[in-house]
């Protein structure tokens, strides 16, 4: 059975969740419900309940209540989802995993730590400090995120150009599965051969096919050296031509970073920090413990970004000098959420991944697209990884701007699918961005569909997301902002 | 979402655009006390503004435990320094809150109350560092929308009439309990560390470490909110329980978010210090530091040096 829209139940048995969570863990209040029916996404959507486990039992008794139940289950983490991974679309219980955060391991010699999904990525960061060691997917949102959140949506950011993205650290993890049994996956160990790597299957699956209740990750050594520099470009080509020169020369870049003149001009316009306005910035980093090595890098991608026209050529090994480096980047965020006063800064189709060659006609894409459609849309992003970021800055309160953005999306997707690219590098699909998933996914879609049928036969783990999310994001749940009838 | 009937968040109203500019990144919860103590996401700060927002275009309905949300808060403006929009949050939630005190709905979430048993010696009138308290009909009264919680008029009360009812762990017996059961929990626990939250920039925001990473722990960091706020029986409460020493991190001087709350503390602590003096105990033992907002690494040198003195000191005899 699939939830549909409109169902008019809400037949979720308060007593029940209190029995299984205790008084203190359950939330039915509508000033609380309401608080959770968003996420970091342009939607919103009435949950019924929001429970808190403390541990796996409690987890298990609630699926097999609502397996039964037939009520929606959508696990949460720290809510910081771009496209509505943990709106409630069909209504049903949020299972807020924070709770469940405790790093129970922390194993030196067989280099992994074991921790529950609600732990933050940053607080990982912190205990594993001490040991000389990080935990490198790490989002930009680590100070919110959890553990179990990037693992749904196989999170990256920065560094995983050199260090990879969530995927590659999970080494294993316990699940709840939706009929509530508990299974592990995966193994302790670096390697594993043993059959269809399930845990693997978990990671990026959104809350859709089981929730984690522990993961084992793997670390790595804290770099004792690390080297920033940027090079700024007169043409998006040739800043284009340097990160595909950089990524194929054999250079290890720990970060490479891209920002467009939207980027630079708003950062310019609402920090005043006087960068130089220039048709495109390439923010790169190399870090390793030698430093003869690191040096190497950053030389080579030097030379590269010169040869490629690339200008005001800096590096510095300083950490003041790198965070002044990284500056522009940093406050982008904010630069565009202030950018104009009667615009909001929204995450739509924000986080498309094409080849390297194609970054930079990605970049011109988008700006030729918003101009078209009468957005600002600004292009950014973890180039080293094929990652373009985008924010379209619109009037929330005009539908017109709406309609504009959907067109604008819909055409910059087309683009994105015509290179080989994909439709989310890191943020995930959620709600937001379903149409372009399914048209880039057609040929698996049933396959998708069936593996999610065999996992939850009765669809009740955070149901109409994926391929299951309706077409038209617009209208598939309310939206967070006010807009004009 | 379809903006319903027109409400009567007149106050509120005027940040309609920077209720949408906010990007609800969730930035802001990670030094919140308030979601530090319930953990729980609809406490903090990004649920205040979906609230302010839900208020403001007739989605949420005005009850008491939607104004609850908005009351609750220190206005320790960790929000605020966190946020990736650069919204002044505390100013929409006071906003918020001159709309709902229109209605009746009047907290009181944080706001301090007084007893019945108050003697109206008006001194927590004359300390109020925000002007919230004054001389109404019944007596002594808190104005919800200028408290800003800094408990200042509870420490001052002589008669232990001036009250937070909801001070989300930040209150004397909470902190005493707390710290004591860290005292009596790790065998090489030295000190307890009470910290305004603007001088404090607490790590972990929530997580809880394994007990190998812990077990040695020598002191213990806990948030008081604002350091004018701290008694004697509070700082005191550590060394009964075998501390080695108690430090206090406070404001640095003319920086203070209640205006005197440091310098109450000093004046607090150097009347502690000869008190110590006169029954022989070292009054290095008690120290007062001054953090600026937000300096982590500053805060954490004073600990460590502070740590290393105690060190040489030893137990207390
Ligand atoms: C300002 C900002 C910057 C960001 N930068 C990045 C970035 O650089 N890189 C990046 O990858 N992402 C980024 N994100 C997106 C987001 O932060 C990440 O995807 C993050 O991993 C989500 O974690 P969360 O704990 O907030 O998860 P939530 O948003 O709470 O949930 C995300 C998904 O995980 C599922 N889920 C949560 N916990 C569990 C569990 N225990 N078991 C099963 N499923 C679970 C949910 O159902 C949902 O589908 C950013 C977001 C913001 C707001």
């Amino acid at each position: 059975m699939i939830h549909q829209k409109g169902i008019p139940m809400k037949s979720v048995d308060e007593s029940k969740l209190r029995e299984i969570f205790g008084e203190n863990n359950v939330k039915t209040d509508p000033s609380d419900l309401y608080a959770f029916g968003s996420d970091s996404s342009v939607h919103h959507a009435m949950p019924w309940a929001v429970v808190r486990p403390d541990n796996t039992e409690q987890v298990q008794k609630l699926m097999v209540y609502a397996n039964e139940a037939l009520i929606p289950v959508i696990p949460r983490g720290g809510g910081s989802g771009m496209c509505g991974q943990t709106v409630p679309i069909y209504g049903g219980i949020i299972l807020d995993m924070k709770h469940m955060n405790r790093i129970l391991e922390i194993n030196l010699p067989d280099v992994y730590c074991r921790v529950e999904p609600g732990v933050v990525d940053d607080d990982l960061n912190l205990a594993l400090k001490p040991h000389g060691m990080f935990y490198p997917p790490t989002p930009a949102s680590s100070r919110i995120a959890t553990i179990g959140g990037e693992i749904a949506n196989n999170a990256s950011g920065v560094r995983s150009v050199k260090y990879g993205a969530t995927r590659d650290a999970v080494l294993g993890m316990k699940v709840v599965m939706p009929s509530g049994d508990l299974v592990t996956l995966g193994a302790h160990t670096r390697v594993e051969a043993s059959g269809y790597q399930l845990h693997k299957l978990m990671v990026g699956s959104e809350g859709t096919l089981g929730i984690v209740v522990e993961a084992t990750l793997n670390f790595v050594p804290i770099p004792e050296y690390r080297c920033m520099g940027i090079a700024n470009f007169d043409h998006l080509s040739h800043a284009g031509a340097a990160i595909g020169a950089i990524m194929s020369s054999g250079a290890t870049p720990s970060m490479l970073e891209l920002v467009d003149s939207v980027a630079i001009k708003a950062v310019n316009k609402t920090m005043n920090l006087g960068l130089k306005e220039v048709a495109a910035s390439l923010i790169f980093e190399a870090d390793g413990m030698v430093k003869e090595a690191v040096d190497y890098e950053i030389n080579k991608m030097k030379e590269i970004c010169k040869k490629n026209h690339g200008s005001d050529i800096t590096t510095s090994y300083d950490p003041k000098e790198r965070a002044k480096i990284f500056m522009g980047r940093k406050k982008l965020f904010p630069a565009l959420s202030k950018y104009d006063d009667s615009l909001s800064s929204t995450s739509l189709a924000d986080d498309m991944a094409v080849p390297y060659s194609k970054m930079a006609e990605m970049a011109g894409k988008i700006h030729e697209v918003a101009k078209k459609n009468n957005i600002i849309m600004t292009a950014y992003g973890h180039c080293g990884s094929g990652c373009m970021h985008t924010k379209i800055l619109m009037d929330t309160k005009r539908p017109d701007q709406w309609a504009s953005a959907k067109k604008a999306i819909t055409e910059i997707y087309e683009y994105v699918r015509s290179v080989n690219g994909t439709t989310s590098a890191e943020h995930g699909i959620g709600l937001s961005k379903a149409e372009s998933f399914k048209v880039e996914k057609a040929d698996s879609l049933k396959l998708l569909q069936t593996i999610k049928q065999a996992l939850d036969p009765n669809n009740i783990l955070n149901p109409g997301k994926l391929m299951q999310a309706p077409e038209d994001w617009v209208t598939a749940t309310g939206l967070r902002y006010s807009v004009n009838n | 979402m379809e903006t319903k009937e027109k409400t009567k968040f007149k106050h509120l109203e005027k940040w309609e655009s920077t209720l949408s500019a906010c990007i609800r990144c969730g930035y802001c919860f990670e030094h919140c006390p308030m979601f530090k103590y319930t953990g729980w996401e609809s406490d903090a700060p990004r649920a205040k503004i979906i609230t302010a927002f839900g208020l403001l275009s007739g989605e949420l309905e005005p009850t008491k435990m939607a104004a609850d949300k908005i009351f609750n808060c220190f206005y320790c403006k960790r929000c605020e320094a966190a946020c990736s929009s650069g919204v002044t949050l505390t100013e929409i939630f006071t906003d918020a809150k001159k709309d709902l005190v229109e209605m009746g709905l009047k907290g009181p979430g944080t706001t301090s109350v007084t007893d019945l048993n108050c003697a109206r010696c008006l001194i927590c009138v004359k300390a109020c560092p925000h002007e919230a308290r004054f001389h109404g009909e019944d007596g002594i009264e808190t104005d919800p929308v200028k408290c800003q919680a800094c408990g200042i008029c509870v420490e001052v009360c002589p008669a232990g009439a001036a009250k937070i009812e909801n001070n989300f762990g930040t209150g004397r017996e909470d902190l005493i309990q707390a710290s004591s059961r860290f005292l009596s929990t790790h065998t090489s626990a030295k000190a307890i560390v009470f910290a305004c939250n603007w001088s404090y920039f607490p790590d972990l925001q929530a997580s809880r470490l394994p007990e190998s990473e812990t077990h040695d722990k020598d002191y213990e960091i806990y948030v008081n909110m604002c350091a004018g706020r701290l008694e004697s029986q509070l700082l005191m409460a550590p060394f009964l329980n075998k501390a080695w020493g108690v430090l206090v991190a406070a404001c640095p001087e003319d920086d203070c978010q209640h205006k005197n709350g440091n310098t109450r503390a000093k004046k607090l602590i150097q009347g502690l210090q000869s008190t110590m003096e006169r029954v022989n105990i070292d009054p290095a033992r008690l120290q007062v530091v001054e953090i600026p907002a937000g300096d982590k690494t500053l805060f954490q040198a004073q600990i460590d040096t502070f740590i290393d003195r105690l060190n040489a000191m030893g137990p207390i005899r």
